[in-house]
């Protein structure tokens, strides 16, 4: 009987919540599970994206989460979410603070003043380990999968990022220096380097914004996919294929065409096929890199016999849907395997 | 006790009412059950949407037999044979994006299902019919996952 008025309350208040008047203000549990919880989970315990731990939620304002999710991180799989309204954002910034229990700090806008050039040099000396030279972070990862090692629980801070610089004030940086982030490993540097010098790092982290990003831009006109023709027929080009895939160590599924599965086996057409290829080795590293590559696996190059007997390649272009992941790490590699992909169809078609 | 079973049936209605997630280039949701049901309710969807699964492709499987370790990773494709051949004649550039694909993604208990957006393809091509398709299956994928959840919710709710 319990459970069955717990159900129905349950049922009422999420119907409830839904069937509510559109003019209600917006849900900030209901928008959190629509664009946070693919990434952060429901309570924030970590995915694709960073864990939102109470503790890290203490530290900030709800200044630098609003900016957060408006700005997202570019190049480190955090999207800006540029569509919500400010009340929308706002509402997932209080649901946030609501479930955490934690209230906001609120940090001045007063700029920190301190020489960046000696802030340079201590950055080398304390910081560089983890947040790397340029400020992106540790080594290879862009966030946290709990399915998968990494070799710190979190990834730190991408503190060269324009997301996370244009959302954190200097005041931010200063306190998170002087008391640290115990829920990140962040340690303090409370008595180990003075005001001075916090300043100093403070004003060489600032400096990252003039930073370029590494990620070059791709071409304005660049297609999602290449076409190429053969000069070769169907069977030709699909066997000179493969050989210039075996030739550049990648395992060959067994064939696939276009059609297959989805009409019987009459009618399916036979002149259309999916040269389908893997190097594991590299698919392993690079799931560790993008959990999320499957919405493009497997590689593949298509092979069509057109109308009057012309055939055509078409290989999707690795440059344009790397950046759809708004990951660099993986943009890096696979602008290196676009490279492959081109002898790949050079070789097939010579 | 009582706590417990009350926010698990919470989270099941939220869930029977929650939408996807679009971040312009990637529909994504997270549903709170484990990946090889979720793959069922999935396949169920996608046909009840009129496409037809063309083949599950077992990422998972495909690693652990060359010596890697990995968790439940499976990409089912569909669609619609009238549809890939009006593509592929009409628009043979995008045979790569074709058939559909979600990936169903393990999280220990949880799963995440995740797509391209379809429309990350649209500034590509200005043509008006293929921006309408292109929507459509937008509309779909959204629509499939918001189905798995609403089912997933259900189960969750009527397990308690």
């Amino acid at each position: 009987m319990n459970l069955i008025r717990l159900l129905s309350g349950g049922l009422a208040i999420a119907a409830f919540s839904v069937l509510g008047t559109a003019n209600a203000a917006p849900d900030g549990r209901e928008l959190y599970i629509e664009h946070c919880s693919a990434c952060h989970q429901m309570e924030g315990q970590s995915g694709i994206g960073l864990p939102l731990l109470n503790a890290k939620l203490a530290d900030v304002s709800d200044n630098y989460l609003h900016s957060t999710i408006r700005l997202g991180r570019p190049g480190r799989v955090m999207p800006a979410f540029q569509r919500l309204s400010d009340a929308q954002v706002g509402a997932i910034v209080k649901f946030l603070r609501q479930r955490s229990e934690t209230k906001e700090i609120v940090y001045s806008d007063e700029p920190v003043a301190g020489d960046a050039a000696h802030g340079q040099a201590l950055y080398a000396e304390n910081c560089v380990k983890c947040h790397g030279a340029d400020g992106t972070g540790e080594g290879p990862g862009t966030g946290v999968t709990t399915s998968r090692e990494r070799t710190f629980l979190v990834m730190p801070a991408s503190i060269s990022n324009t997301g996370f610089l244009a959302s954190a004030p200097d005041q931010m940086i200063r306190r998170v220096i002087h008391v640290g982030r115990k829920s990140s490993g962040m340690p303090s540097f409370d008595g180990k380097l003075s005001e001075t010098d916090i300043d100093d790092l403070v004003a060489y982290v600032r400096s990252f914004e003039q930073q370029e990003r590494s990620v070059a831009e791709i071409d304005a006109d660049e297609r999602p996919t290449h076409v190429f023709e053969s000069p070769h027929d169907f069977e030709t080009t699909v066997k000179n294929v493969k050989a210039a895939l075996t030739g550049a160590n990648f395992r060959i599924f067994p064939d696939r065409l276009l059609e297959q599965g989805l009409t019987d086996e009459f009618s399916v057409n036979t002149r259309q096929v999916g040269v389908r290829f893997c190097n594991f080795n590299v698919l392993y590293g690079m799931l560790k890199i993008e959990p999320r590559l499957g919405v493009v696996l497997p590689c593949r190059i298509t092979i069509m016999e057109r109308e009057g007997g012309e055939v055509i390649l078409v290989v999707p272009n690795l440059r344009v849907i790397s950046r759809w992941f708004n990951n660099d790490e993986l943009v890096g590699l696979w602008d290196r395997m676009e490279e492959t992909f081109t002898n790949i169809i050079d070789e097939a078609t010579l | 006790m009582k706590g417990a079973a009350l926010k698990l049936i919470l989270l099941g209605a939220a869930f029977l009412f929650a939408r996807a997630s679009v971040a312009d280039n990637m529909i994504m949701a997270r549903v709170p059950l484990r990946a090889e049901i979720v793959l069922e309710y999935v396949k169920a969807s996608v046909e009840e949407h009129g496409y037809t699964v063309a083949h599950l492709q077992l990422c998972d499987g495909g690693m652990k037999d060359f010596g890697y370790e990995s968790d439940f990773y499976r990409v089912v494709f569909f669609g619609k044979v009238d549809e890939v051949r009006m593509v592929s004649a009409r628009y043979p550039e995008l045979v790569s994006y074709l058939p559909l694909k979600i990936a169903v993604i393990a999280e220990k208990n949880e799963t995440l299902l995740t797509v391209l957006n379809p429309e990350a393809l649209a500034p590509f091509f200005p043509d008006e019919a293929l921006q309408i398709q292109l929507g459509r299956w937008q509309s779909d994928l959204m629509s499939i996952f918001q189905d798995v959840r609403r089912a997933v919710g259900a189960r969750i709710v009527s397990n308690h």
